[in-house]
């Protein structure tokens, strides 16, 4: 999943297990997992088990997967992809770590499992390694996020961005984590850039899995990075890790931020995709893209309300599902004529006007069956500046 | 004037709607039910949320526009996030009363109370919730309550009762709303008893029965309806005769998307027969007619004939296997 492996990896390492990190994810993977999973099955399932079919070609023999209690499909997942996988012939060890909430002292017992002979201690220092290379690899994400539209060299960002990946997997301790940290954002900062330049700034929002990994969602974070929009997910692995593993809440939760629009757990994370969706939106961003496997049921009910909350923050939202299709220049039309209609909205000055109906009207001119007379007096008062943009 | 609460015939009506009904009835409510699904009520629903939601969902908007014009005062929409202890229903069920604030239907105001077991919200709560707008008085509340229970139960008893008076067996696999709507499943268990077939559902099995099915599955069910229809296939595995097994789901249904699959594992390792049917807008009778015959004719010639070379692994008999 994106590159939680760097952590994963360096966390188990760490506590002494032989790891073998699947091979990254093309449309081989993909294919593989189409023809085994159930068709209506969400996208990261099918993934995940073209992932385990080529782990288990590389030597694996067990996998770890997290368990859940519902009602997202992913509780379920580790059974399906279990017995799928024993119908074809691979036979693979379980591991099944329920949620701690299912009962802490259930949860070590499984844990305990995995880690065989390893003290407790070096088990401990071993999460506590795998996070601080998550929180540092997100860190250096965040930088590249904001380099990304600004460069003069389109790329170097993320070439830095995937050496640093390499460095911070091969650190084997918290001196040589911390060493390859600082040099790579020591890098990353240096790179040639606009800092003049007015970039639009979009919150990613979204299902867990399509945000972390970018094969999942067609890269849609690069390319609206490159189409010139500093990116912010709703959710990065560290932040994930810090909310549901050690149970820490920082200040007000995102979902606070649902009410009014959505008041209930919808299960996975439709709560925080429409809480997210409202907090970029107060905190002055462009445009929000919402990405999601199709079928993905909690999404399904955020997509339902995304258009009130469009309404009521004046933010456009655009929703984009992913499923096996890796057709990509549907996406990146959608991006584009996106990037585009936010452009118009700003004002000449580089100021956005967030709420009146005037800039609505010209964004709706695209996309929304606003009678055509609104959009046009709209248009009219906005200047014809923004309107050849 | 008296008022009217609207339910609309649609998601959990076509299981809960004794109870509904007798509630408000003793609490000496009006209800008004939408008319039974039909195209219009269909298409109303199609327009009100986004393409990728589910039919049974698009029906349930139907039914709520069609409600609203027949002029009700309340809406009950409860948010029904689960009816038993360590199950869910469905995300799109815990977010349906705000799904239908974001729509632009015009609505009289909802009776939205949250039910859910799974943290257990006391009852007490949940049913003065329910009567609010008309009374607070708790003894006729309760009341009330306990005659809807009575009836629920005493519905749910009749549903169990099958006499046995056909050679084969069907058990019809869905969600109630599925398998209850017959606009939406097409008529499908008339269509089955004209060709002869006991249809039988998971209605027909006990609760108690069911819990002690589920516990063959190695790891716990967390949805109601995955619960019912994996309870009801164990259930049906251990009864001897001629039978065979249709699974009916809605297109993109999350749950079912594994459900069925477990389910399917499990027939094809015993030789049964199964037929999985996959419900959307597509109103097309023809195909589904066609299929439901041969369903049964096979069945039938297997006992008849012997034809071992009939398959009996699922591959042509409709599986969801991929590379069938």
């Amino acid at each position: 999943m994106g590159n939680t492996w760097v952590a994963l990896k360096g966390m188990l390492e760490y506590i002494g297990l032989e790891v073998v990190v699947p091979p990254p994810i093309t449309k081989e993977t993909l294919f593989l997992g189409v023809q085994h999973a159930p068709e209506f099955a969400c996208l990261p399932l099918k993934i995940n088990i073209g992932n385990l079919i080529e782990a288990k070609k590389l030597g694996a023999d067990v996998f770890i997967m997290a368990g859940g209690t519902g009602p997202c499909r992913f509780g379920l997942y580790a059974q399906l992809e279990k017995e799928i996988l024993e119908d074809l012939g691979y036979h693979y060890d379980s591991l099944i770590i329920e949620p701690p909430d299912t009962g802490y002292w259930q949860f070590l017992k499984q844990v305990k499992k995995i880690v065989g002979k390893a003290s407790w201690w070096r088990v401990f220092q071993g999460i506590r390694f795998g996070y601080q290379k998550a929180l540092a690899v997100d860190k250096l994400e965040k930088l590249v996020e904001e380099i990304r539209p600004r460069e003069t060299v389109k790329g170097t960002a993320d070439k830095i961005f995937q050496n640093a990946l390499q460095i911070i997997d091969r650190a084997q301790n918290f001196g040589e984590l911390e060493e390859s940290y600082i040099l790579s954002s020591e890098k990353l900062r240096h790179i040639p850039k606009d800092e003049r330049k007015k970039v639009l700034k979009i919150g990613l929002v979204g299902e867990i899995y399509t945000l972390l990994e970018p094969f999942a969602s067609a890269d849609i974070e690069k390319k609206l990075g490159y189409l010139g929009a500093e990116v912010r997910r709703s959710l990065y692995l560290s932040e994930w890790v810090n909310e549901h593993l050690f149970l820490k809440a920082k200040g007000p939760s995102i979902r606070d931020f649902a009410r009014p629009f959505l008041n209930h757990f919808v299960g996975g994370h439709g709560q925080e995709t429409i809480g997210a969706g409202v907090a970029f939106a107060n905190a002055g961003f462009d445009g929000i893209v919402q990405v999601a496997p199709l079928t993905c049921m909690p999404e399904i009910v955020a997509h339902n309300i995304f258009p009130e909350v469009s309404r009521d923050c004046g933010i456009p939202v655009l929703n984009i599902y992913v499923d096996e299709q890796t057709g990509e220049a549907g996406i990146n039309t959608r991006l584009e004529a996106f990037i585009e209609l936010l452009e118009a909205r700003r004002k000449p000055d580089g100021k956005v006007v967030s709420k009146p109906d005037a800039v609505q009207g010209v964004a709706q001119d695209v996309a929304s069956p606003i009678p055509r007379e609104a959009a046009q007096k709209a248009a009219h008062k906005e200047g014809p500046d923004t309107l050849t943009m | 004037m008296s008022l009217k609460v609207g339910l609309p015939r649609a998601l959990f009506y076509h299981t809960y709607y004794p109870l509904w009904q007798a509630f408000y009835a003793a609490l000496g409510v009006e209800t008004v039910v939408s008319p039974e699904t039909n195209k219009g009520i269909l298409n109303k629903g199609i327009k009100c949320v986004v393409d990728e939601t589910c039919l049974p969902v698009k029906v349930f908007f139907g039914h709520v526009a069609e409600l609203c014009e027949a002029g009700a005062d309340y809406l009950f929409v409860p948010r029904l996030v689960s009816v038993e202890k360590k199950a869910y229903i469905c995300p799109k069920f815990m977010g349906l009363p705000d799904m239908l604030k974001a729509s632009r239907i015009q609505r009289p105001p909802l009776i939205a109370p949250v039910i859910n077991f799974v943290k257990v919200t006391p009852l007490q709560k949940i049913l003065d919730e329910c009567a609010a707008p008309f009374t607070r008085n708790r003894v006729k509340i309760n009341r009330a309550w306990q005659k809807a229970w009575q009836e629920q139960k005493q519905h749910e008893e009749n549903l169990r009762k099958i006499t046995p008076h056909h050679d084969l067996t069907i058990l019809l696999l869905g969600h109630d709303y599925n398998v209850y709507d017959r606009y939406i499943n097409m008529d499908l268990i008339k269509k089955l008893q004209q060709l002869g077939c006991q249809v039988m559902t998971a209605a027909h099995i006990a609760r108690e029965e069911r819990d002690r099915q589920i516990e063959k599955f190695p790891r716990s069910v967390f949805w109601t309806y995955g619960r019912n229809l994996i309870g009801a296939a164990y259930h049906f595995m251990e009864q001897p005769g001629l039978k065979g097994v249709i699974i009916l789901s809605s297109f993109g249904c999350g749950i079912d998307s594994f459900i069925d699959n477990f389910i399917i594992r499990r027939l094809t390792e015993q030789k049964i027969p199964h037929l999985n049917v996959v419900l959307d807008e597509h109103t097309g009778e023809g195909g589904l007619n066609t299929r439901l015959e041969a369903f049964v004719d096979i069945i039938r010639w297997r006992r008849d004939y012997h034809q071992g070379y009939v398959s009996p692994h699922g591959q042509y008999l409709g599986s969801a296997e991929r590379n069938a």
